[in-house]
This record gives C-alpha cells, sequence and structure tokens, in this order.
C-alpha cells in the first residue's frame, strides 16, 4: 500500500516536470492520472489498490464517531437513572485479529463502545478481558463486537 | 537455462508507470505541442510491450484482461461517434465544437470535442498494436 501512494506521488511530480508547472493543480491532476493507470495496473501488485483500502479506513472512522457518540448517550442514561440496577463483570472476547496495532485499534473501540472497557489483553494477544457495565448480554456484546469493529479492521488490513 | 530476470523486472515496475504517464502528456499535448492521440497511444502499447518484455504473455494477460480486439472497436465507436453527434446539432459530419469551461479546481479549461476524437485514435492505436504484438507473441 505505502508502494502504490509513493508511486502515486512520484508519478504526480513527474507530471509536473513534464508539463513544467509547479502549482498544485497540475499536481493534482497528475495524481489523479497516475490513480488511474495504477488503478488499470492493480493486479500488477501484490496487496490491493490502494483506494479501497483508504475508504475502509474513512468507514473505520465514522464507525469510531458513531460509537463514540452512542456511547456517551449510553452512559449519560445509566446516570440518569434513579434506579441502579446494572450487573457490572468481565468477560473474555476471543479475536481473531493478528498485528499489534490491529489489536490496539480493537481495544481503544471497544473501550469507546456503551458499557464496555478493555482491561487486559492475555500474553498471545488472542484473547482481550473486558469490562461490561451491564453483563446481563455478554454474548450479545462479543456478537456485535466481532460484526462492526473487527469486520471493519480486518476491512482495512486484507 | 532459466534467467533472473529480476533487474529487469523491478525497473520495469517502475518505468512503466513513468512512460504511461509520458503518453498521457502527449496525448494531451496534442493540440498546441507535438503529440496527440497516435504517439500518445503507441508509446502506451510500447509501455505494455516494455511488460511484455520483463513478464511473459500470461502473466500479462492476467494483469490487464483487456481483448484488444474490443478495445480497439470501442474506439472506432468513439470516432464515429464524435462524428456522428455533430449530426445531432444540425451540422456536418465531424463538425468539431470548443467552450472554454470553468471546471472546479481545474480553473479556465477549454473543452474541445477533438479530444474525444483523439480518444478513439489512442485506443485504436493500442488495440492494433497489441494484437498484432500478442498475435505474433502467441504463435509458436
Amino acid at each position: 500500500m505505502a508502494f502504490q501512494i509513493l508511486l502515486n506521488i512520484v508519478l504526480a511530480f513527474v507530471y509536473m516536470f513534464l508539463k513544467v508547472s509547479a502549482s498544485p493543480v497540475t499536481f493534482l491532476v497528475g495524481y489523479f492520472f497516475g490513480l488511474l493507470v495504477i488503478f488499470i495496473f492493480r493486479r500488477f501488485f501484490q496487496s490491493r489498490f490502494y483506494l479501497l483500502r483508504i475508504v475502509a479506513v474513512i468507514n473505520l472512522f465514522f464507525l469510531f464517531i458513531k460509537e463514540l457518540i452512542l456511547s456517551n448517550i449510553a452512559v449519560l442514561r445509566v446516570i440518569l437513572k434513579p434506579k441502579l440496577d446494572i450487573r457490572p463483570g468481565i468477560f473474555a472476547l476471543p479475536t481473531e485479529l493478528k498485528e499489534d496495532w490491529e489489536i490496539t485499534v480493537l481495544a481503544n473501540l471497544i473501550t469507546l463502545t456503551p458499557g464496555t472497557l478493555v482491561i487486559d489483553v492475555s500474553d498471545d494477544n488472542k484473547i482481550l478481558y473486558v469490562h461490561a457495565m451491564d453483563l446481563a448480554d455478554a454474548e450479545e456484546a462479543i456478537n456485535s463486537i466481532k460484526q462492526t469493529f473487527e469486520k471493519a479492521i480486518m476491512e482495512v488490513s486484507k | 537455462m532459466k534467467i533472473n530476470d529480476v533487474i529487469l523486472q523491478t525497473a520495469t515496475k517502475l518505468v512503466l508507470f513513468v512512460i504511461i504517464l509520458f503518453s498521457i502528456h502527449l496525448f494531451f499535448a496534442g493540440h498546441y505541442y507535438p503529440g496527440g492521440g497516435f504517439i500518445g497511444g503507441l508509446m502506451t502499447a510500447a509501455a505494455i510491450v516494455l511488460l511484455l518484455l520483463a513478464f511473459d504473455l500470461k502473466t500479462v494477460a492476467k494483469i490487464l484482461p483487456f481483448d484488444f480486439k474490443k478495445v480497439t472497436a470501442i474506439g472506432l465507436l468513439f470516432a464515429v461517434g464524435t462524428g456522428a453527434g455533430a449530426l445531432l446539432f444540425d451540422a456536418p459530419f465531424l463538425t468539431h465544437a470548443f467552450t472554454d469551461a470553468y471546471l472546479p479546481l481545474l480553473g479556465k479549461t477549454s473543452l474541445h470535442t477533438a479530444v474525444l476524437f483523439d480518444i478513439g485514435v489512442y485506443l485504436v492505436v493500442i488495440g492494433v498494436t497489441l494484437t498484432i504484438i500478442q498475435t505474433i507473441g502467441e504463435s509458436e
């Protein structure tokens, strides 16, 4: 991916030199044509076309914003509730993610979901220990985390 | 004997894109400077020939899964379509029109229908050249 972006930037500069123009517009036009050529030759590279991955990163970012807002509303509701009927607890969340950064991102995202908080990661990076504000639906929480966050992160690193 | 082409292949990976970008530059230079659809198409075809030299026919067919005969056909359609488009505006066949448009980001740009005709030429040249080369390359 880094190679494709670097190549794209180099191509944009080559285009600027060809046009003998140092304006940002020429850079953008060159970047666009470079992108087009890289897209046509996308099967040439080991990794997939890098724009798809950037789209995945933007998706993850919006997922993050959405969960941040939802989690704050959920916590607000618990605080304002007159009756304290929550059942806190800790559950283990097995994860399929391998890379260090993937686990870090997942842990941070879980911390931001409504009522869950990552306490510890097992030594072999396979299990995350999550503290839930309301343990009544731990199974459901695991599934929803797996469905949304893990999938979105895998989409980025695929 | 099997020869290791690693230097040729690695150099091709970078040079290929620069050549194609140069061909795009030549293509768009055509109206005011030397260049145009024919030489641009030939240059793009040359870049793909370089790819064919560094790798083999099968790899290139996998990287560019196009039927180049169809590329030729699409190019001809572009050329004929541009010519026939003039008839819609009550003008003789192949009459071209141009306008200066203010596009977002790009600023003042002169748009000319001759570019569409040139795209046709570009695609036909790529299609024909690569059909010839692939056909010769495939025959034993």
